[in-house]
């Protein structure tokens, strides 16, 4: 019993922090055109709650990606420079969304390991039903 | 006749002995008492999980997993409910 209840948690962490990852992942193509916005990313890190025992995940502090932003040509923008040039974001839409897409497969496999859990435990109580 | 009713008897005296509870072990009803506060335990964790839930401040993932976790609590009471109550029928229909 308390296997498959460590084992359900330790999942609904997993979705959790893969449902955390996707709504930073979304925060980033909705500010794409933002100037000066910067793409977060976040980690995974094992987390250890009070009685120790289950490995769960969460997320690690937000960080900010530190490559240079793009420099975007368009004199008639208000923030242009004398050059013409102002400040875009450096978010690249092609990493978010695979990012998002790894987050996506990442959530099913932990939704199928809960399916798993919870069948297995109700095979157990069959077998004590005959 | 007599005899054989007066050795049943004494073989009767002789096993009570061996039936009477034994005051120093504990029984299985502190474990069964335990058990069920576990039980309710789990039933109220995910009863206010679902109501703050409700109200928009609990975590969607959290719900999930208190509802399957109370689910399995449930359906392990209810098999093992089924279990002795099968057996306590099995031994009423037993002939005395």
């Amino acid at each position: 019993m308390a296997e498959f209840s460590d084992a359900l948690s330790v999942t609904a962490s997993g979705l959790k922090a893969q449902s955390r990852r996707l709504r930073h992942l979304s925060e980033n193509i909705a500010n794409a055109d933002t100037p000066g916005y910067r793409r977060k990313t976040v980690g995974f890190r094992t987390a250890f709650d009070a009685t120790g025992a289950p490995g769960k995940v969460e997320l690690s502090r937000v960080r900010l990606d530190p490559s240079e932003p793009k420099q975007i040509y368009d004199p008639a923008h208000p923030l242009a420079d004398p050059s013409g040039h102002y400040t875009g974001s450096n978010v690249n839409l092609v990493i978010e969304l695979a990012d998002a897409r790894e987050a996506q497969r990442s959530y099913e496999a932990n939704l199928k390991m809960f399916e798993q859990t919870r069948q297995m435990a109700q095979s157990l109580f069959d077998l004590l039903r005959r | 006749m007599d005899i054989s009713s007066l050795g049943a008897a004494r073989n009767y005296a002789a096993a009570r002995p061996a039936t009477e509870p034994n005051a120093d072990q504990p029984g299985a009803g502190e474990a069964v008492k335990d058990l069920a506060r576990d039980f309710a335990a789990t039933l109220r964790e995910s009863e206010t999980l679902a109501k703050a839930s409700m109200t928009g401040e609990a975590d969607p993932h959290a719900l999930v997993q208190a509802l399957a976790q109370t689910e399995l609590a449930v359906e392990a009471a209810v098999t093992v409910r089924d279990k002795v109550v099968e057996a306590y029928q099995e031994i009423l229909r037993m002939p005395v």
